[in-house]
């Protein structure tokens, strides 16, 4: 079986991918907040998503909707912080006292 | 009496009815012209700002010793140079210390007087003034005020800008496929975007040069984002899939040291996109940041984001700045108690020293 180097990278890109958002799953399950989740969360929106769009950009190689899928990425990549920074805003404003190991 | 003083039409008519209110009052007919401003004395962009207000200051007292007599004691002053200024309560801030410390009570405001650029902040300065006292009064005049709508300064270079983006996006999305029907759907689109927006999209009125001077630093920027997420995200990744899942979050506070909108929300939206650290909140320059690992936290106290985002906007005397650790701006916040210690809850046989 013939494999090239651009399904290597392709691969390469995608377990990457995956390999963040599992972290993130993982994540979310065993830190204690809500806090602590909101770091984890933004693993998968910036590498998890990041990779796997780079591998499909690569599968799709020079054409419009290789430009679309860097501009996706680009979007997640405003929208991601606002989002968690709303989150954490709004649990701050309800007084959660962030979790310590200490207490 | 005190006049807060901008760049706009109707600054001579407000000098005008300055100093005839000036010199019809009792006592000693004194005015003070004051431009706050928000700059810092760092990069390309501050001394353009600083001679400008200068110029402005200067003109109005040319004006203002055309219009009044020999008794006439004309003071112009730069404030709030030296904070940082943002909203409405801000610039009213400046300007009652300024009046207090010179024991003033009346305040003449140019109903034209824009000091947040393109955000309508006239109104809410003026009943701030009055909350703290001050007799705030608007200059009479003959132009038709246009308060309450978001537009200023919009003009045809404005407006051509936000058309070319727009069409170029338009374009992009459709594949540059050229046919008649896209140029002309994405014309419509472009023409509606920009009659719409050409007057609120751009809020500093910025020379070609530095904007394109911060678009290039800006490219260069990306990549160093990229490689400080992929190794904070390696390092968050250790640490959840380590057994003992060795964290240890703090909340910590920091002034930042940079100025303006823009630059702390590229800022604010970086350090929330590197994993192990978290923006919680903004006021003004000091931000609340959550941080996962002590590994984290040391990276915001040595300020390298902060480095690169001020080399973006202000180039490279930027970079010489203190780090937040040297400037003794990042701290950690613990908890209501206040206490700067390590351990003001840990229980133990040396409590109570405190």
């Amino acid at each position: 079986m013939d494999v090239t180097p651009l399904e290597v990278a392709v691969v390469g890109f995608l377990l990457g991918g995956v390999f963040f958002t599992f972290v993130t799953a993982v994540g979310v399950i065993r830190l204690p907040d809500v806090y602590a989740r909101a770091h984890t969360a933004s693993q998968t929106d910036t590498l998890g998503a990041g990779l796997t769009l780079i591998a499909v950009a690569l599968v799709l190689g020079l054409e419009t909707t290789t430009v679309k899928t860097v501009l996706l990425v680009a979007f997640i990549f405003v929208t991601n912080p606002t989002a968690a920074h709303a989150i954490a805003r709004a649990a701050h404003e309800e007084d959660i006292e962030p979790w310590r190991e200490d207490r | 009496m005190v006049v807060p003083v901008g760049e706009s039409v109707t600054l001579r008519q407000t000098v005008t009815y300055a100093v005839r209110e000036a010199l019809s009052g009792a006592g000693e007919p004194v005015v003070h012209f004051v431009a706050p401003v928000a700059w810092h004395d760092i990069g390309d962009v501050a001394a353009g700002v600083r001679e400008e207000t200068e110029m402005l200051l200067e003109r109005v007292a040319v004006w203002a010793r055309e219009d009044g007599d020999d008794d006439l004691v004309v003071e112009t002053t730069v404030i709030g140079a030296d904070t940082y200024l943002f909203g409405p309560d801000d610039y009213a801030r400046v300007i009652a210390t300024y009046a207090d410390d010179s024991g003033i009570e009346r305040v003449v405001v140019d109903p034209q007087y824009s000091p947040g650029g393109n955000v309508p902040i006239l109104r809410p300065m003026e009943a701030a003034l009055a909350e703290r006292g001050l007799v705030v009064d608007e200059a009479p005049v003959d132009r038709p005020t246009r308060r309450g709508r978001l537009l200023r300064r919009g003009g045809a270079l404005q407006f051509a800008t936000l058309f070319g983006i727009s069409f170029l996006f338009y374009q992009l999305l459709g594949g540059f496929a050229g046919t008649r029907f896209d140029v002309a759907t994405g014309a419509v689109s472009a023409t509606l975007v920009a009659a719409m927006l050409h007057r609120v999209t751009f809020t500093d009125r910025l020379g070609l040069r530095t904007l394109g001077r911060r678009l290039v630093r800006l490219v260069a920027y990306v990549p160093y984002l990229l490689y400080e997420i992929v190794v904070s995200n390696l390092r968050v990744a250790y640490v959840i899939l380590h057994p003992s899942l060795p964290i240890e979050p703090r909340m910590i506070e920091t002034e930042c040291a940079v100025w303006g909108g823009m630059p702390l929300t590229l800022l604010a939206n970086s350090i929330t996109l590197t994993p192990g650290t978290l923006t919680v909140r903004v006021h003004g320059r000091r931000m609340m940041v959550h941080t996962l690992t002590p590994a984290a936290r040391e990276g915001l106290f040595d300020g390298a984001l902060e480095r690169a985002v001020r080399f973006v906007f202000y180039g490279r005397p930027a970079l010489a700045v203190a780090t937040p650790r040297e400037r003794d701006d990042a701290r950690i916040v613990e908890d209501d108690d206040g206490a700067d210690g390590g351990e003001t809850v840990v229980s133990g046989p040396a409590g109570g020293d405190a």
